[in-house]
């Protein structure tokens, strides 16, 4: 009987100590030991950042790049996206990076700045805010933006592409002059000022929404010579180099090429006679083509996208907003509101710096515009008109903004499409996006055009 | 809820008072040699009585497992239950399963079942296993089969509810060998099996390498110039300038002209298959007496696999089991099992690197035997180590993908793998109706992993890659029982109560501890060392996880007058991943009618059994919070931005917590018979059940703009319901000659019926197909791209050609509509046969590679020609718009011969050929519906034969008994499927299935054994 005894004794402490240490069981889950509870806002800011940088620079430059005539899929998946024949599915990626790894560290590094009255932090987050929302707007249109990125709101609502504008201006607005010189800008490289690029941000919003008096006005106080902002890729490591490198070189070689393309023949020598041709007897676009592109022993297309030894090396920093846009804003404004001369100088400047660069770029006067002059056209105006903005279009080869341009100026670069008679007008509504927010609007198709851009 | 607590306690003060009958509690063990289909081991380990259970039970004896040249425990279980179905990841050498029994009962944990050995819980995972990389093994394929007395497929949830939250995907009740009561007993056994390779792809011989009907040389596809139309002889070569220089030094040179009309389609083939070797040797000796016994086995399996080059398992294990009664009362006992496995694999999938991509990819035309060698520039500089393939046949850089014979032989994926479980146990006696056991269970495993791939292996691997991963995982599991007889309860009346009072402890451990190193500094060594990388280039990894768990449970077992069977059970769960406690219960009901209606010459025995269970599925851990995390951002193709290499940054996680967080509840009721017939030659059972499992957890997928990608919910149901009827006849049964045919049939239907809100899940496979999880469909359907439809007719382009639709869907369904085996076993004299077909119908599959393969213009179909003439070549166009008459080549009579094949979608002929094969009508385009294809199956899983030799030759050896036999595994395969065995699943034990993506390939086998006592 005592070993009866013994034996019920330690069955009752068995589970006794079952059903009173389940509290002491559970604190093991409470911890993951693989993540951390939390993260100092100033911690988050560079990731923020680097979404941006995916966002400009990843699958929807390539995209935005294709729809503009920049790149031709060359291979697999790619062949389908230069028919245009694309589904929801192939947009998810820059949607949901800008939103999950931009928009929402953003708004919470915003909110955390806030409390502890950190007016840089806040100022530098609002940029990398406004930077995302402007882009994601000129792909997509309207977009959630008030809603987004709130606890407890499942399904945001839309907000319209023009509200969406106005909310960044006034978000680029609250930064301006909070930020000095490019302080907090790991993800970014470059001796750029926050103020200029707020100003750039600021002018592209307003000359999408053809406030031309607008945009020259925050132009004139936008991106200075030497201050452009880049994407950093100093380091030459899988991660942290130039994404167009890793995708056309490192894990997607052979994918995209520039054969075929619209802007190749722009720059070619080979094709002077075209009347495309930028080449002409004050302009030499050898030194751009071959920056730009690429053909030889580690090609993989007839005409690759200079990964090589150009624009898109692995250690090429990728523009995000430069010197050049600014002008060029600025050259279109002027041109827009009359004012030629102003806008003649405002090429100019930007050819000279070409010139420094590239070769020959001679500036351009007055009699060189018009029926019969060196730039045709069928009036002087309509062809500085042009001029500008193919110049943007190739200056900024390889950035989303000029899909922008393309759409908001009813193509006056004059692309031709790969297939069918119109550009695609906007990105699809991605996938992810429509299983699980019953507010995503319906019935948009690839060649529906935005409110903006209409 | 409170009341089932006090139902718990009263239970178990119940259970603890000894009683006054005289009977001994069931203190037999585990035999040898079971007498299967009457008794058979439940999930705490005891023996039970099958004919008295009211939950329907299936069970495999050990040799059964043996026979069927199965490395895997469970691999060998494949068509011998209804309703359990094996799918093997790949044809590897000890590549893993995945196991399901009655459909799928949760999302995003795991639908493995539970496996119980000896009555401890063991493990089971898989790690690591994706699109891409290598296949895995799985934990079960330690065992050695040889070492298993019985298992035990425990299928319902009353069964097994006493487990909490662990036994929703069903139970595997293992039980290994004791040693014999009288003698000694030595048998070795020794097994040589070839396999090879059950099904592979065909490849067009008509088209060489290139494009738009030219060749080109690397080109990736195979659309170049008709072959038979080259000039012939050698191709024409410049020799002055670079070349490559192979190990074996043949030298190739830049071609000029492609004149060579040689189809190296056999060659290639050769390079990468060649028969698999396996031998197998096994001792084990069994001895005792009637207070000990003991067994004890040694096993060696060394396997090469059918793979070229480097692909091999070797696994040597040991086990002692021993017994031993102290005196009347206390009996000791102590398992251990010891197993190391070494093994080199091959990467397959979507994957560069991979064996099978590089290998069907190539075009008919090139030559693939010389795959490394020496590459001399123009100016005869040398580049030592460099790779030749396809897609660059100078080896002058990386080609794009591996040639095959580089991925076989330079490349290492090895897993080198420790187990050791122990399990002692005492048994007391403490009352002459009671029986107190206490047992524990201790099982270590560590997997260490080394992948590698040296300087110039093809994509993004060009200047060099290692991984060494470090896994170890820990399943302490501590079961103490009491159980207690009480016969005639109430006076002598044939009530017996039998009363089991139980607390179970789980902790499971798992901790991954690795780093990579890429972009090698000296490229020309091949070191197994992170050294060989800047600091930049060398990534630590590791990550840690614990689980804990509880049960407290109690059973009671009622035989009424031998006819009515009664159990009832409940368990209460503390579990570390939720925050209440949980509580199971199950309850059967068996009632053996042929006592009340009599026995007749048609009906001898018959049974009817009822049982229902609620038990659950543990949410996974860690999932309360919403965490921060690294920070880094990737957008799908491979590029990425790595916060480590922006001086660290941080995100809040895209995965939003909960902590809120319950288990599932998995309700089922069962319905069945079971019924001996025709003097007991036929016996047959027939199941019926439905369960519903509700509260399922799942990360919801959201909408990316609410800032989360997914969050941690109680979101899903679903439901399964099926019938399993299994059966077995006895058609002779004479002295010299007994013959048995037997088989089962099993359907499940399984149905998502609530997601939440969300349109679908995704589970594993592509941006452009996957398995999914979409409500109203059974779990696992495709989802992808379609084509755009009205009212179900395809909406064409002007050229005749249909579009691809805006939005993805539902294309089809990897789920069997049911699966069936039949077989024959018996024996003549001294003759043992056995014969087991399989068949699994109505499942679909992706044929992922098929679609690729007409990408390049490898598979047969894109190499047909069409001729027409002058007025249709005018008037047919292929998918860009041109015309026959401006594609084709034109001959004497006028008409038109082009490459491409003609179908009508609706409007009239079009032309199927390059351009629509590398857009809509391939496995790159955005629509995958051409792709899902009925994967059906019908197979010879198993055709053994075995013969014990005679006396006369025995003695001549002296010894007692020896046998020699043959068995044929996987022989024969019927399926509509094209190029691959459909059994096969690209991401292992995933939830994810049906998906084939360069998959390495299934096999068979044929082995010859022989078997001797000493």
């Amino acid at each position: 009987m005592k070993k009866i005894s013994i034996l019920v004794t330690i069955g009752f402490a068995l589970l006794v100590g079952v059903t009173s240490c389940k509290k002491e069981i559970n604190d093991i889950n409470k911890t993951n030991p693989n993540q951390f509870s939390g993260a100092d806002a100033s911690l988050m800011l560079t990731g923020a950042q680097l979404a941006n940088v995916m966002l400009n620079e990843g699958e929807s430059a390539r995209t935005a790049g294709i729809f503009c005539g920049y790149f031709k899929g060359a291979d697999r998946q790619y062949l389908s996206y230069s028919d245009y024949s694309m589904t929801a599915g192939d947009f998810n990626s820059g949607w949901s990076t800008a939103y999950i790894n931009g928009l929402a560290q953003c708004r919470i590094i915003r909110a955390a700045a806030a409390k502890s009255n950190n007016k840089v932090l806040m100022a530098v987050s609002s940029i990398t805010e406004a930077h995302l929302l402007l882009t994601l707007s000129g792909l997509w249109g309207d977009i959630p933006n008030t809603q987004a990125c709130t606890d407890g709101i499942n399904e945001p609502k839309y907000d319209k592409m023009s509200d969406v504008h106005k909310y960044c201006i006034d978000l680029l607005d609250s930064s301006m002059g909070k930020a000095s010189g490019n302080v907090l800008s790991v993800a970014y490289a470059g001796s750029f000022k926050w103020d200029e690029v707020a100003n750039t941000l600021k002018a592209r919003a307003l000359l999408r929404m053809k406030n031309y008096a607008g945009a020259a006005a925050a132009a004139a106080k936008g991106i200075k010579k030497g201050g452009d902002m880049y994407a950093n890729h100093t380091t030459e490591s899988p991660g942290a180099w130039n994404i167009f490198y890793d995708f056309l070189d490192y894990n997607r070689g052979g994918y995209l090429g520039c054969d075929g393309s619209f802007i190749a023949p722009m720059l070619d020598t080979a094709a002077k006679t075209l009347a495309m041709s930028r080449n002409n007897s004050k302009t030499t676009e050898t030194g751009r083509f071959y920056n730009y592109f690429y053909n030889g022993k580690y090609s993989y297309t007839n005409l690759d996208p200079n990964f090589f030894d150009g624009i898109f090396t692995p250690t090429s920093n990728y523009t995000l907003v430069s010197h050049a846009e600014n002008e060029l804003i600025l050259a279109e404004c002027n041109q827009r509101l009359g004012n030629s001369v102003a806008a003649l100088v405002n090429l100019n400047n930007v050819r000279a710096d070409l010139n420094a660069t590239y070769g020959t770029y001679m500036p351009y006067d007055i009699a060189d515009f018009g029926p019969g002059a060196l730039i045709k056209g069928a009036t002087a105006s309509e062809a500085m008109l042009k001029e500008i903005c193919c110049e943007k279009y190739v200056s900024l080869f390889g950035q989303i903004e000029t899909y922008c341009d393309v759409r908001r100026s009813g193509n006056i670069v004059g692309i031709t499409p790969y297939k069918g008679a119109s550009l695609p007008a906007r990105f699809l509504y991605p996938q992810q996006e429509i299983n699980s927010n019953k507010n995503t609007p319906k019935g948009f198709g690839l060649f529906d055009a935005l409110e903006l851009f209409k | 809820m409170k009341y089932k607590y006090l139902f718990i306690m009263g239970l178990s003060f119940g259970l603890m008072i000894p009683g006054q009958s005289q009977n001994s509690g069931s203190n037999n063990d585990t035999e040898d040699t079971l007498n299967l289909g009457e008794v058979s081991v439940n999930a705490i380990g005891t023996l039970f009585n099958v004919s008295k259970s009211g939950h329907s039970v299936s069970s495999v004896a050990g040799k059964k497992l043996v026979s069927s040249g199965e490395s895997g425990v469970i691999q060998a279980l494949s068509g011998k239950a209804s309703n359990v179905s094996i799918t093997k990841n790949s044809g590897d050498p000890g590549s893993g399963a995945f196991i399901q029994i009655r459909g799928q009962n949760t999302i995003s944990g795991s639908n493995q079942p539970l496996i119980i050995i000896d009555g401890i819980a063991m493990s089971n995972s898989s790690f690591g296993q994706g699109t891409d990389g290598v296949v895995q093994q799985s934990r079960l394929n330690d065992l050695n089969p040889s070492d298993i007395a019985s298992i035990t497929v425990l299928k319902g949830a009353a069964a097994a509810a006493i487990w909490g939250t662990a036994p929703a995907n069903g139970v595997i009740v293992i039980t290994t060998k004791k040693g014999s009561k009288s003698g000694m007993n030595i048998e070795f056994s020794s097994t040589l099996s070839f396999d090879m390779v059950n099904k592979e792809y065909e490849k067009q011989g008509i088209y060489g390498q290139g494009n738009a009907g030219k060749w080109v040389a690397n080109a990736p596809g195979s659309w170049g110039d008709k072959i038979s139309n080259r000039r012939g002889g050698l191709d024409s070569l410049r020799t002055t300038a670079n070349k490559f220089v192979a190990d074996d030094g043949s030298v190739y040179y830049p071609i000029l002209a492609k004149r060579d009309q040689t189809v190296f389609n056999k060659t290639n083939r050769d390079q990468v298959f060649r028969t698999g070797q396996t031998w197998i040797n096994n001792i084990s000796i069994s001895s005792g007496n009637a207070r000990s016994n003991m067994y004890f086995s040694a096993s060696d399996w060394n396997q090469k696999g059918v793979l070229n080059g480097t692909s091999d398992y070797h696994r040597t294990t040991g086990r002692l089991n021993f017994n031993h009664m102290l005196n009347d009362k206390l009996s000791l006992s102590m398992r251990s099992f010891l197993s190391k496995s070494t093994s080199n694999r091959i990467q397959q999938g979507s994957n560069l690197d991979g064996l099978y991509l590089g290998y069907l990819r190539t075009a008919p035309d090139f030559d693939n035997t010389d795959y490394s060698g020496t590459y001399y520039n123009a100016v005869g500089v040398a580049t030592f180590n460099s790779h030749r393939g396809y897609r660059r046949y100078l080896g002058d850089i990386q080609p794009s993908y591996n040639n095959p014979g580089w991925t076989l032989n330079k490349q290492t994926n090895t897993s080198d793998v420790t187990r050791v479980t122990v399990t002692p146990e005492i048994k007391y006696q403490w009352k002459p109706n009671s029986l107190f056991t206490v047992r524990t269970g201790y099982d270590v495993s560590t997997d260490h992993r080394i992948t590698y791939f040296p300087v110039l292996s093809g994509g993004s691997q060009a200047n060099g890659s290692f991984t060494d991963d470090f896994i170890q995982e820990t399943v302490l599991n501590f079961h103490a029982i009491n159980q207690s007889n009480f016969e005639n309860l109430l006076g002598n009346n044939g009530i017996n109560l039998h009363t089991t009072l139980g607390y179970i402890y789980t902790k499971r451990s798992l901790m991954e501890i690795g780093g990579t190193a890429s972009q090698f500094i000296i490229k020309n060594q091949d070191r197994f060392a992170f050294i060989n990388a800047t600091s930049t280039n060398q990534n630590p990894f590791n990550s840690n996880q614990l689980l804990l768990t509880n049960q407290v449970y109690g059973m009671l077992d009622l035989d009424i007058k031998d006819k009515y069977f009664l159990q009832v059970s409940s368990a209460s769960e503390a579990s570390s991943t939720y925050a209440n406690r949980f509580l199971t219960t199950g309850a059967s009901l068996a009632y053996e009618f042929t006592k009340d209606i009599g026995q007749s010459e048609f009906l001898n025995n018959g049974k009817l059994r009822f049982s229902a269970g609620q038990i659950g599925v543990a949410p996974p851990a860690y999932i309360w919070n919403t965490n921060y995390v690294g920070a880094g951002s990737s957008s799908g193709w491979g590029e990425t931005l790595d916060g480590t290499q922006f001086g660290g940054t941080y995100a809040r996680s895209s995965v939003q917590g909960n902590p809120d967080i319950r288990p599932e509840q998995k309700t089922e009721f069962e319905l069945g018979t079971d019924l001996k017939m025709l003097k007991n030659k036929l016996s047959l059972g027939i199941t019926y059940y439905t369960n519903e499992i509700t509260g399922i957890v799942l990360a919801v997928d959201v909408a990316p703009s609410s800032g989360y990608s997914s969050q941690w919910k109680n979101a899903a149901s679903m439901t399964n319901k099926g019938v399993e009827i299994d059966m077995n006849l006895n058609l002779v049964a004479t002295k010299d000659l007994n013959l048995n045919l037997y088989g089962n049939l099993s359907s499940n239907k399984n149905n998502v019926t609530d997601l939440s809100g969300t349109n679908s899940v995704f589970l594993a496979g592509f941006t452009g197909t996957s398995s999914r999880v979409v409500k109203d469909h059974a779990m696992g359907v495709f989802w992808g791209g379609m084509y755009e439809k009205n009212e179900g007719k395809l909406v064409l382009d002007a050229n005749g050609f249909p579009q691809a639709a805006v939005e993805e869907g539902v294309s089809g369904d990897p789920n069997a509509k049911y699966r069936a085996s039949i077989g024959m076993n018996g024996n003549y004299k001294e003759l043992t046969f056995n014969m087991l077909f399989e068949t699994s119908q109505g499942n679909q599959m992706w044929g992922g590679t098929s679609g690729v393969l007409n990408y390049f213009g490898i598979s047969p179909e894109t190499a047909t020609e069409v001729t027409l003439s002058q007025a249709d070549a005018d008037k047919v166009v292929d998918y860009s718009g041109k015309k026959v008459s401006a594609l084709g080549v034109k001959d004497a009579s006028g008409n038109y011969t082009v490459r491409g094949s003609l179908k009508d979608f609706g409007k009239g002929d079009v032309l199927l050929n390059q351009a629509w094969y590398q857009s809509l009508g391939g496995g790159f385009g955005p629509v995958n519906e051409d792709f899902i294809n009925d994967a059906s199956w019908v197979r010879l899983r198993e055709l053994s034969l075995s013969y014990k030799l005679p006396r006369s030759i025995c003695d001549l050896f002296h010894i007692p008994s020896a046998s020699v036999g043959f068995t044929g595994r996987n022989l024969l395969l019927w399926t509509p499927f094209k190029g691959v065995d459909p059994e096969l699943n690209l991401t292992g034990v995933s939830n994810g299935r049906g998906l084939d993506y360069f998959t390495n390939p299934g096999t068979k086998s044929y082995m010859f054994n022989i078997k001797f006592n000493l």
